[in-house]
């Protein structure tokens, strides 16, 4: 897959010694909650919400500009609670989208404008189309492709929903886009 | 309009709790006591004085704007009251012309100005309103095509979520400070 050159001002942008980069103009609350694992391109305006509870993501993730990552909330008869929010490797969270899921599996695409509602839960390797609003409680299977009509799609009999090799694809994908996040020289 | 008069048009009930990271309350805004505001949320009294009711939920990147078409520039507009106990959550963009009480605009609603809303509706995440239109009670707003029905059942209390984040947020925010108490006769400056 060929990714172009995203170029990105060397003020702006902080790179942390595991090559986590991170802009200036977010919103990160709770600094000592959250988990950045290395390689994780967190874009201007992007809102992580560690204050509520743990945030986790693993390698190699892109979060896009003014995307909002906050760990979901449920209430209880007792109390309310905030749940931790893990996000594995490789996934890509598009611009301005809301994830308040209670766990995101590796090689995932979420589109721009998604919704993920609260306590969803996404597995490996599947697809949020763009503009998708995911209800609360849901659980998108590996390999499916959330539409933007509000269906999931897939599963036996019905291949090639997402890309074949969507594991390799995935892979590619983040890995270049790390590459060719390039400050502007 | 400068900073310094829209900060003192601005009005902090004691016992709200907003997150002073990057929040933006523009004109002459009024924040009653309980409300809790998240980083990153606009509130912008453009028209005219926005009074936010006890105990509303505004979360990030929420935008309300009063906005009836003119700029108050004489302080002359008419006001809009938000009514209490209403949720917005996050990336929700309301510029109703009025709205009651215990409302829900979910993720990535929309609400025009030609909108009224009154009590116990629900707008579904990433549906828009643009049309003109009054929204009986207990409203809900759901699916691609913004559909319409009514609910019977009742909203769940907020009143645990925002005790919970009344302890939580000021461990990790700056707060604003009130800045109007109504024991005493006058403003503090």
């Amino acid at each position: 897959m060929d990714v172009q050159d995203t170029f990105y001002n060397k003020d702006e942008y902080v790179e942390t010694a595991s090559g986590n980069k991170v802009s200036r103009h977010t919103v990160i609350c709770g600094s000592q909650n959250i988990v950045l694992n290395g390689k994780v391109i967190v874009q201007t305006g992007a809102i992580i919400r560690g204050d509520l509870a743990n945030v986790k993501t693993g390698r190699y993730c892109v979060i896009g500009k003014k995307a909002v990552v906050r760990p979901p909330l449920k209430q209880f008869s007792s109390g309310v609670a905030f749940f931790p929010l893990y996000i594995g490797d490789h996934v890509f969270i598009g611009q301005d989208a809301v994830v308040q899921a209670a766990s995101v599996g590796s090689y995932v695409y979420i589109g721009k404008d998604v919704v993920i509602g609260r306590r969803s839960v996404l597995k490996d390797c599947c697809i949020i189309e763009d503009g998708a609003i995911v209800p609360p409680d849901t659980t998108v299977a590996s390999f499916m492709r959330f539409t933007s009509a509000g269906t999931i799609e897939g599963g036996q009999g019905n291949p090639d929903y997402v890309p074949p090799g969507m594991q390799e694809q995935m892979i590619d994908y983040t890995k270049s886009y790390y590459e060719h996040f390039v400050p502007i020289v | 309009m400068s900073d310094m008069s829209a900060k003192n048009k601005l009005k902090i009930y004691p016992k709200s709790v907003i997150c002073d990271d990057e929040s933006v309350l523009i004109g002459d805004v009024t924040i009653s006591s309980g409300c809790l505001i998240h980083p990153h949320a606009t509130i912008h009294a453009k028209s005219g004085p926005i009074i936010v009711g006890e105990n509303c939920l505004i979360e990030e990147y929420v935008t309300i704007v009063h906005d009836t078409g003119t700029v108050d520039l004489d302080n002359s507009g008419p006001t809009l009251v938000i009514g209490s106990n209403n949720v917005f959550e996050v990336g929700c963009t309301v510029e109703a012309a009025a709205i009651g009480e215990r409302n829900v605009f979910e993720c990535k609603s929309y609400v025009s100005n030609l909108v009224t809303v009154s009590n116990n509706c629900v707008i579904g995440a990433g549906c828009q309103l643009v049309d003109e239109h009054h929204l009986p009670e207990n409203t809900v707003i759901y699916g691609k095509r913004s559909e319409q029905r009514e609910t019977i059942e009742k909203q769940k209390s907020l009143s645990m979520q925002l005790d919970h984040l009344r302890k939580l947020l000021p461990n990790y925010h700056h707060i604003k400070k009130p800045t109007f108490d109504p024991k005493k006769p006058r403003e503090i400056a």
